[in-house]
Formats: structure tokens, sequence, C-alpha cells
């Protein structure tokens, strides 16, 4: 059966239904986080700060502006620093994870042109694009990690010199995928001894996990097959569409809290102490 | 665990956890319930988490956010009751779990700091303590201890007097004369009697010094508590309030420039901010630590400090420390000490949690023969739970241990009198040839005053 919605004929493939679904998302996506954001701001009580940090002249009561920053750094920093002396594998494997999405998510040339059709400013970040192989003109997974290309040219032209070795969407895919698997097993293990697990950490992870192996997939052109190509990127960009509307709803808005979380830390750390 | 098995009232905790969730959940403790990621990232930090993994601070704080998530998100009320996640009160075993993680905690939050979203799960565990204490779930031995503390009746007890007074006659032989209630003195000298306790001789140094340096000082004529305001450890938030209100009565009263204690643990935070913020009063003086005090005197020129030729340390109390910001000040006294001063592997925002404070008040032979002085019987409940208050000592004290061997100290400094029961006991524990010490027993004779 064929379903017509605008001028698509969506049974034909995900493609193009994935594209109408865009902006319905980010409306989804602005309303969940309104939601969010009210709910702190309904449960906001205004703390009365009896004891200022600055009216005290026996502690830190004069911190100068190196320090402010300094403390910054460190209040932003310390969580990675005591993980990877205590924890190194699952904090290695969290900080890379991490880097490779954001890489991914913003640098993959193919997710900048995809950013910048929507939001054309994108585009003075374009020269930092990373490309989808590290060879010249062939979408091959097979010759992903090492030049061999046929043109005069041992890399794809692009800032990243040799770099791109490293920095192509199918290696940072690879990567990912051994990173997300280590946390999945991680998972596993908390599952296995009982320890706090939430279906929210299944649903974003395996969301991520499907939704890269379908991008590899389609980037890769397996199978090379024009209605498969459709359908893979399609089907990604659709789930990349469930995980930015469902973000103000699980784990994912970490990726706008964190920054609240920490600032608000070093702000105690600095101005206000006792109960935070 | 067993020290409530026979008393667990579930209507009354079901009636005290909708009392706390509903009454108690402001933009903060949201933040703290729905920004988890479950990273365990926090399991590095908690020092109970070497005995067990399920004593991680995620583990612990999860019963509180599945509480949450039924009463206050879609998900918790529709899917997440079937697929868990989500509670609207606790069986029986939950609760003895809750009771279990509670006192695996001692509120030191160290969690905080190492989670990548500043989350303290140490607040979150707090609000489980509170349920269960409004439910009547907490060690008799320590009710019985608190109940003494806020109904005042404390004073009545000889044991206690005796202390107390048997301190002041000892602070007269070695400094003289010792003002007492003194008002309108530059300092008041504040301790409790768990101080005069468990270190009489840190408070008679610290006589020693005020007197040495020619202070106005004053010292109290009775104490205001046990250790007050001590229902802050119990989740006994109204106890506190009694007693906190008790002593902000004396403070005023006296109304100092300068309070001065020598305990860094709850107490230090309790008595400076939340007493404050909790009457919304911006006080005259200024509450501060011994090493606070002297650090400034030492910065100002008033007196030198004979050094020492020695390796010695600082364990940073978790609430004088991490809470409370107080790093430097034992450090300028300390490395003027000696210069073989060394900081401890895990220090400033990282010092490891000695695992006592609110996680089993103390070493529990000390809580045990506290309450043989004050005639307080201990159930097999109780007993049962003071003993399995020794396991995450033991297992916390050898990551402490390990440190000070590592750095070869021979005396470590700290500044709360817990710290010290708890790091004393590791130390004998793994046989490390170093001791323990309050700062000020190590301060006291290398103090010089300076002729001005
Ligand atoms: S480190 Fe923070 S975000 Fe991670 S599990 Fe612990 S409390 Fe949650
Ligand atoms: S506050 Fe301290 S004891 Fe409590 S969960 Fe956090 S790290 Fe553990």
């Amino acid at each position: 059966m064929q379903l017509f919605l605008g001028p698509y004929q969506v049974g034909n493939s995900l493609y193009p239904l994935a594209l109408d679904l865009f902006i319905p998302t980010i409306f989804f996506f602005f309303f969940g986080s309104a939601y969010r954001v009210g709910r702190y701001l309904m449960t906001y009580k205004k703390p009365f700060v009896a004891v200022p940090i600055a009216s005290q002249e026996v502690v830190r009561g004069k911190i100068s502006s190196i320090e402010r920053v300094k403390s910054l750094v460190d209040t932003f920093s310390n969580s990675s620093k005591v993980g990877l002396k205590r924890k190194p594998v699952t904090t290695t494997a969290g900080l890379l994870m991490h880097l490779g999405l954001v890489v991914m998510i913003f640098l993959l040339a193919q997710h900048m042109v995809f950013w910048a059709y929507y939001l054309p400013p994108y585009r003075v970040l374009f020269p930092l694009a990373i490309p989808e192989s590290s060879t010249d003109g062939l979408l091959s997974l097979t010759m992903s990690t090492f030049p061999r290309t046929p043109t005069p040219y041992p890399f794809v032209h692009d800032i990243w010199g040799p770099l791109t070795v490293i920095l192509n969407g199918q290696y940072i895919s690879f990567l990912l995928l051994v990173l997300l698997g280590i946390y999945l097993g991680h998972k596993f293990h908390a599952f296995a001894d009982g320890l706090s697990l939430r279906a929210g950490d299944w649903w974003f992870f395996l969301l991520l996990y499907v939704d890269i192996v379908l991008g590899l997939l389609a980037t890769s052109h397996i199978p090379n097959n024009v209605v498969w190509y459709d359908n893979l990127l399609g089907g990604h960009i659709l789930l990349a569409e469930i995980i930015i509307a469902t973000l103000p709803f699980t784990r994912g808005f970490h990726m706008f809290e964190f920054y609240l979380g920490k600032i608000r830390e070093w702000y105690f750390m600095l101005y206000r102490r006792g109960e935070k | 665990m067993e020290a409530i098995n026979s008393s667990v009232n579930l209507d009354a905790l079901n009636k005290a956890i909708d009392e706390v969730f509903y009454g108690e959940i402001d933009s903060t403790i949201l933040y703290y319930l729905q920004s988890c990621v479950n990273c365990k990232a926090c399991e590095a930090a908690c020092p109970f988490t070497p005995t067990s993994l399920k004593y991680s601070p995620v583990n612990k704080a999860e019963v509180s956010r599945e509480l949450y998530r039924y009463r206050f998100t879609v998900w918790g009320r529709t899917v997440g009751r079937f697929v868990g996640g989500s509670k609207k009160y606790l069986s029986l075993s939950e609760a003895e779990t809750m009771f279990d993680y509670n006192w695996h905690c001692t509120n030191c939050g160290a969690c905080m700091f190492v989670c990548p979203m500043g989350i303290d799960s140490g607040a979150l565990i707090n609000l489980m303590k509170e349920a269960a204490f409004k439910a009547g779930m907490v060690p008799k031995v320590y009710s019985d201890i608190a109940n003494l503390e806020v109904s005042g009746n404390y004073w009545e007890i000889d044991v206690f007097r005796q202390a107390w007074n048997s301190l002041i006659s000892k602070m007269k032989e070695a400094v003289g004369e010792v003002p007492l209630d003194k008002k309108g003195s530059e300092i008041l000298f504040y301790a409790s009697l768990y101080e005069a306790f468990v270190y009489p001789e840190v408070l008679i140094n610290v006589a020693k010094i005020l007197t040495k340096l020619k202070k106005d000082w004053t010292f109290m004529s009775k104490p205001l508590g046990v250790r007050p305001p001590i229902g802050m450890v119990l989740g006994d938030k109204d106890g506190a309030l009694n007693v906190m209100k008790r002593v902000y009565n004396y403070f005023t009263d006296i109304s100092p420039k300068y309070i001065v204690m020598t305990a860094g643990g709850f107490e230090y935070l309790s008595l400076k901010y939340t007493m404050h913020e909790t009457f919304k009063v911006k006080p005259k003086y200024q509450v501060v630590h011994i090493t606070e005090f002297l650090a400034k005197l030492y910065t100002e020129g008033e007196f030198e400090i004979e050094p020492i030729d020695k390796v010695i340390t600082w364990h940073d109390p978790c609430q004088l420390g991490r809470r409370g910001g107080v790093y430097e000040a034992p450090r300028i006294l300390l490395k003027a000490l000696s210069k073989k001063f060394k900081e401890l592997p895990s220090h400033g925002v990282n010092s490891f949690c000695c695992s006592r404070g609110g996680g089993g008040c103390g070493v529990p032979t000390l809580v045990e023969n506290l309450a043989k002085m004050l005639n307080i019987s201990i159930s097999q409940e109780d007993k049962k739970f003071l003993d399995n208050t020794l396991l995450p000592l033991i297992n916390a004290g050898e990551i402490k241990a390990d440190e000070v061997k590592k750095i070869k100290a021979k005396e470590v400094a700290t500044g709360c009198p817990v710290c010290i029961e708890s790091i004393e006991f590791s130390l004998n524990y793994y046989h490390v040839d170093s001791d323990v010490l309050h700062i000020i027993n190590l301060l006291t004779d290398n103090i010089k005053v300076r002729n001005k």
C-alpha cells in the first residue's frame, strides 16, 4: 500500500518521510525542553544566602580571576581525572565515545550539509568537515583505513591531512560501535549484579547503536542498491529524529544539563558553601 | 537490615514518604533526581563501594528516584509501574534495603564532585533518611542519644556533667583562669560534649593557644548538646531545628566576633551555614574552624611555628573541606610546621572519606561504650546494626591506610573527632606505623608568639 503524504509517496521509501518529519521533530523537542525547564522554574525557591563566602575574612574571601578560571577548569575535568584513575576502562570508553559522537554528529560532511540546510550559518564550519571515508572518491568499507586510492591524492582533500585516517565517518563509526558495545556490556553486567538499571538506558543506547549501524550501511552502500540506500538513510534519519524528539525526556538531555550542573557546582565552590 | 525488622510500620513509612516527597522537592533536588545518566562514575568516589557495588551512590539514590518517578513523571505513573523504575511505596524488604542504604552513606559529598552531572546523591539518600526517621526507622541507640540532646536532658546525666566539669578543671589547671559565657568576648570557643569525651586534650590545647596569644576568649559553662545538632545525621530535621534554636540563642547572647570550633564534621556546616539559612538570619559573627582562625593569625604575623623534621600529611574532613571549602588554612599551618608536608594521593575535593560520620556515627565500639556510660541498653538488633558498620570501615580504611603508607607519613593530622577515630582504627587494623591526631595537638607546643 502506498500512502500519499505531501508530494511524496511515503510507501516507496523512508527517506522522504524522514525529511518531512524533521521540523515536527524539532517542535516536539522544544516542547519537551520547555516542559523540562518549566518544571525547574516551578519548583525553584530563592535561596537565602546567610553566609556569603565573600563576607568571610578567614576563609577564601578574595579569589583572583586566575583562581576562578582554574577552578572552573578543575570543576569540568575532575570527573574524568578521578574516573581515569579509579575506573580506567569505562571512563576511557565513555570519553572516547562522547568525543566520537560529537565529531560524527557535528563534523561529518553529510551531517554538516544537513544542519546547514536548516541552519545556514552552520556553513562557516564547512572547512572542518570530515569525510565519510579516508580514501578519495571510493565509498568502500574495505578501503577505509589506509590510502589506496587511484587518484594522485593520498587522502581526501580536507584540512585534517593524514589525520583523516582516523577522522573519517567509517573509522569513527566502528570505534563508536565498539565503545557502545563496551557500555552495553557494562549495562548487562550491572543487570546481572542486580544494580540500578533503567528502561531509559536501553532506549537511548539501543537506538543509538542501531542508528549508527544504519548510517554506516547507508553511506557504505551496503547493499549496493538505491532502494535500500533510501530506506537505510531514511531509517537512520528517523531513528535520529526519535532520539532528538525524546531527548528532553531521556538521559540524552545531559548534553545540555551537563553545563548547568557543572557551573552550579563551580558557583557553590567559589561563592556559596554549605548545603547545596 | 536487622536493626529495624521488628519495628517497621509501613503505614507510617508511606505517610512519611508522601510528606518528604511532596514537601521537599525543589529545583535542586529535582535536578538531582532527573538528571542522572546512570553512568556510575560516582562509584569511584564513595567510601562504601569497596564493600559492595550495591552501596554505590547511584544505586542507593535509586530508591528515592523510583518514588519520585511515580509521583512526578508521566512515565512513572504509566509504563514505569509495569516495567520497573517507579514505585508508590516500599514493601517491607524494600524498606529494609532502604534503611541499609541510608546507613551506608556519610553524606560526604565525594560523589557530587566526581559525578559528571554534579549530582549530590547524598542529598537524595538524606531524603530517605528523613522519611525513615519520621517512620521511626532509626537505630534505637542513636535515637536515645539524640533524644537526650533534643530534650535538653543530657545535662541531667552525671557522666556528662562530670566530663564537662572535669574538662573545665583541666583547662583551668593548664591556663589559669577560664572565662565562662563571657558576653561580648572576641572569641567564643565552642565545643560539644562529644569532643569533651573523645579528645579533651585537644580542647585544653586550644585554651592554651588562645591564652598564649592573649586573646579575649570565653568558653561554655555547659555544652549545648551531645553533638549538636545530631538530628542532622539521623534524618531528624525537627529535632535538629530545636537544638539549632538553642545554639543560635547562645551564640547571639554571647555575641562574639568569632566562634571557633575544633570539629570539622557535620556540626561545622550545620552551625555555620544550615542554622542561619534555616532561620534566615545573617550572623554578625563568623563561625570558623580552629585551622581557619589560626591560619589567619599566622599570616598576619601574630605567631611563628617552630618547624619539625617529620613527614606529615592532612586528611581533609569531608564536611570541612569538600562541603565547607576549608582546604588552604590547615595547609598553611602544616607547611609552616614541616618542610616534609606531603599530600595524600586523594586530597582536596577528592579526599577519600573515612566512612564514618553519618555512615555509622563513629567506630561501633565507641558508640557501645558511650551507650554503656549513659545506661542506654543496646538491643540485639542495634548490636547487629553496629557490628555491620564495621566491615565498610575496614574496607574503606584499607584505601586510607594504603595512601598513608604510600607517602610514608609519620603523622596524619586532621580536624574532626570522628575522622581521628576511624583513621586511627584503620591504621591499627592494617598495622601502619603512623599516628593520626588533631592538628591542634601537632601545633600547640610549636606555636611561638611574636613579640610585638
Ligand atoms: S556519576 Fe552522576 S550521573 Fe553518573 S550515575 Fe552517578 S549520580 Fe548518576
Ligand atoms: S555522599 Fe559520600 S557516602 Fe554518600 S553516596 Fe555520596 S560518596 Fe557515598
